[in-house]
């Protein structure tokens, strides 16, 4: 029980029922978050990031959504809870916080009614002492003069305001994991440095598991302790952050790399090609249509059995299998800009930009 | 606060409204010819007398003869003192009249209104969460049939089947019955369905398809994240956005059938509240209180709007008082 980490999801496989055929957005993944790590979800729009979070504590609509697999959390299994169960992990086990800041506030209630809304659902508290939590937790986000601020209205926050306020509400009951999903995607780039920076503080204080998604692999660089890579629902490549930054082994999570500035060639215009269709995925491996170092045998079968290439990274590609030679597929990018990814944010945060 | 400043602004707007009203109705009466005066002309002379003398007479017993803007201050004073004349059709003075009728249609008016404004978000929000389920299709229908059927003929069917055929309510509207008694609430009880009728479908459509956007909003994710049960979530994060939109829809309604339907309503079940007053008088050609209904009605429509921008105002916390 001791060695049980946080969360375990296992074998989730979350579809959904289209008009255009059963979608299948997350196939079969597993990933892992212990107390006090940060773990990266990382892939390009439509992977199914979002989907596997949301799988997690059943935030996805059923129908016409179906979730299958284990979602073993603090030694229970969320797969097997009835909907008021849930209703108690949400929010006070298990916080989100959403991309988007400016839709994920109701715009007809106070932040500070938002704020102890959530407090006075999963505890026994009175409004007088939800109010002055809620003052103490905007405090704590970096609001300041959190007591005046408490009256007002989402629309009078800016967006990095905004998302302070959703995240001192995901604070708000001490949750174990905190769900970060692309939170920093819709703010400005001297605000979401201030919001990483802020994430990572809170996890420390509080203790927190944090599973952060996100497209941005320099957001990546700076925060994660261990990263998934997700491709059409399945997982390419799964490590350490030092493990996937310095030996990127998938081609995708190479090409991914390549994508960022600094590394790989200045000509990189992102990968060709788009996601396969998820109602109609492809046999093989999920990338083989876009890889570039795509053999007969990737178009065949199931996704590769993952290869372990050192303790807790691996990689699911054919190359790396017995009877394959992966030196065909060259050298991996290296970490031109990303030598030092904290002196970097050093110089991101300097100014400290007033986002009010 | 701005709020307030807002507040005020609004009803100095709408009693400048109602006085671009009145000044409307002045000089359209000013303009007419006076059926009063054609009329001592023809007596006097039926009578051999002079009628052109008649006539001077006459203008001058009722102040013609005064300059205009004496006239129109002498009518503003009137009309804001509440002194609206005297009726020939109903030898009682216009004010009496009025408040007369006003009890009678307040008796169904008021019912059907709550009924409405209860009824119909519940309907509609329930529907939008529960979307293209059997209720909601039956909701759909029903709001469509309501919206669709003319009040006075859905009226005279009813009346027909429940008063005539089945005889379970009285035909004959009695006004010597108590306001609070089961007979009253008998004799009410189709007028007040058949406007509930005609009123809830345009707010439930509204309520259903507003609150259907806000069901699939961002927040409702936030709220269900939160451990917001889905009833609750329906109830706080999905009406209260709701409300914003359908305050506008609600007012409306409200005034499109107290000002046409419930006319015909009075005519069809007998009720001889202000509808029914407005149309005799109209029959009688009694001026003064077709003028005084007519001003009753045109200021409820005021009003109305005027409770419809606050209410707006007050939901939408977005909405700032300063620019507008």
């Amino acid at each position: 029980m001791t060695d049980e980490p946080l969360l375990r999801v296992e074998d989730l496989t979350t579809t959904f029922e289209t008009d255009a055929g059963r979608l299948v957005a997350v196939d079969g993944i597993d990933f892992s978050v212990e107390a006090g790590e940060t773990v990266c979800l990382v892939g390009e729009s439509g992977s199914g990031k979002t989907v596997a979070t949301e799988s997690i504590t059943r935030l996805i609509k059923e129908p016409p959504g179906h979730i299958e697999g284990t979602v073993r959390f603090e030694g229970r299994d969320l797969a097997d809870c009835a909907e008021p169960e849930l209703r108690e992990i949400r929010g006070a086990d298990v916080a989100h916080v959403f991309q988007n800041p400016q839709d994920a506030l109701n715009h007809c209630y106070t932040v500070g009614w938002q704020i102890a809304e959530a407090i006075r659902i999963h505890e026994d508290v009175g409004r007088s002492e939800a109010r002055a939590r809620a003052i103490e937790l905007l405090g704590r986000v970096g609001i300041a003069t959190p007591g005046a601020r408490i009256d007002d209205y989402p629309h009078q926050f800016s967006g990095g305001e905004k998302q302070r306020v959703m995240i001192a509400m995901a604070l708000s009951t001490n949750p174990d994991l905190l769900v970060a999903d692309e939170p920093t995607t819709a703010l400005d780039v001297t605000v979401q440095a201030q919001i990483l920076r802020l994430l990572d503080e809170l996890k420390t204080e509080y203790g927190m598991g944090v599973l952060f998604i996100t497209h941005d692999l320099g957001v990546v660089s700076e925060i994660a302790d261990r990263i998934v890579v997700l491709y059409a629902g399945k997982v390419m490549e799964r490590g350490s952050a030092a493990d996937v930054f310095e030996r990127p082994s998938h081609p995708y999570t190479r090409q991914l790399l390549g994508c960022l500035p600094g590394i790989g060639p200045p000509s990189a215009g992102g990968i060709p090609g788009t996601l396969p269709d998820p109602t109609d995925p492809p046999e093989g491996c999920r990338f083989a249509p876009r890889c570039e170092h795509a053999v007969e045998a990737c178009f065949e079968g199931g996704q590769p059995e993952a290869v372990e290439r050192s303790p807790g990274h691996r990689v699911s590609c054919i190359h790396y299998h017995d009877g394959y030679d992966e030196s065909v597929l060259g050298e991996p990018p290296t970490r031109l800009g990303l030598a030092d990814p904290k002196a970097e944010e050093d110089t991101r945060t300097g100014g400290d930009a007033d986002d009010g | 606060m701005g709020l307030a400043r807002y507040v005020v602004l609004r009803v100095v707007w709408a009693a400048v409204v109602s006085l671009v009203i009145v000044t409307a109705t002045f000089v359209l009466m000013a303009a007419a010819p006076n059926p009063a005066i054609q009329e001592a002309a023809t007596q006097a002379a039926l009578e051999g007398g002079d009628p052109q003398q008649a006539v001077e007479r006459e203008r001058e017993l009722r102040g013609l003869d005064e300059p205009l803007h004496v006239r129109y201050l002498d009518f503003l004073t009137s009309i804001y003192t509440l002194e609206w004349g005297w009726s020939d059709h109903r030898s009682q003075p216009v004010t009496e009249a009025l408040v007369e009728g006003l009890y009678y249609t307040a008796q169904y008016s008021i019912p059907w209104t709550v009924l409405t404004v209860l009824i119909g978000p519940l309907v509609g929000v329930y529907s939008a969460a529960n979307m293209y389920s059997w209720r909601d299709h039956a909701a759909t229908a029903f709001a469509f049939f309501g919206y669709a059927i003319p009040n006075f003929f859905f009226g005279i069917v009813l009346l027909l089947l429940f008063g005539v055929w089945l005889d379970w309510i009285p035909v004959v509207y009695r006004t010597d019955v108590a306001v609070f008694s089961l007979e009253n609430a008998r004799q009410l009880a189709l007028p007040v369905f058949v406007l509930v009728t005609g009123s809830i479908g345009a707010v439930m459509r509204v309520s259903r398809n507003e609150s259907a956007e806000f069901r699939d909003a961002t927040f409702m994710k936030t709220a269900k994240a939160k451990g917001v049960s889905p009833f609750r979530a329906y109830a706080y994060h999905v009406m209260r956005p709701t409300l914003v939109p359908l305050s506008t829809t609600l007012v409306s309604q409200l005034l499109a059938i107290f000002l046409g339907s419930s006319l015909l309503v009075e005519v069809v079940f007998g009720i001889p509240g202000l509808g029914r007053l407005t149309f005799e008088a109209l029959v009688a050609q009694d001026t003064n209180l077709v003028l005084g209904a007519t001003f009753v009605f045109t200021f409820v429509a005021v009003i109305g709007n005027l409770l419809e921008d606050i209410a707006f105002s007050v939901l939408d916390p977005r909405i700032s008082y300063d620019d507008r």
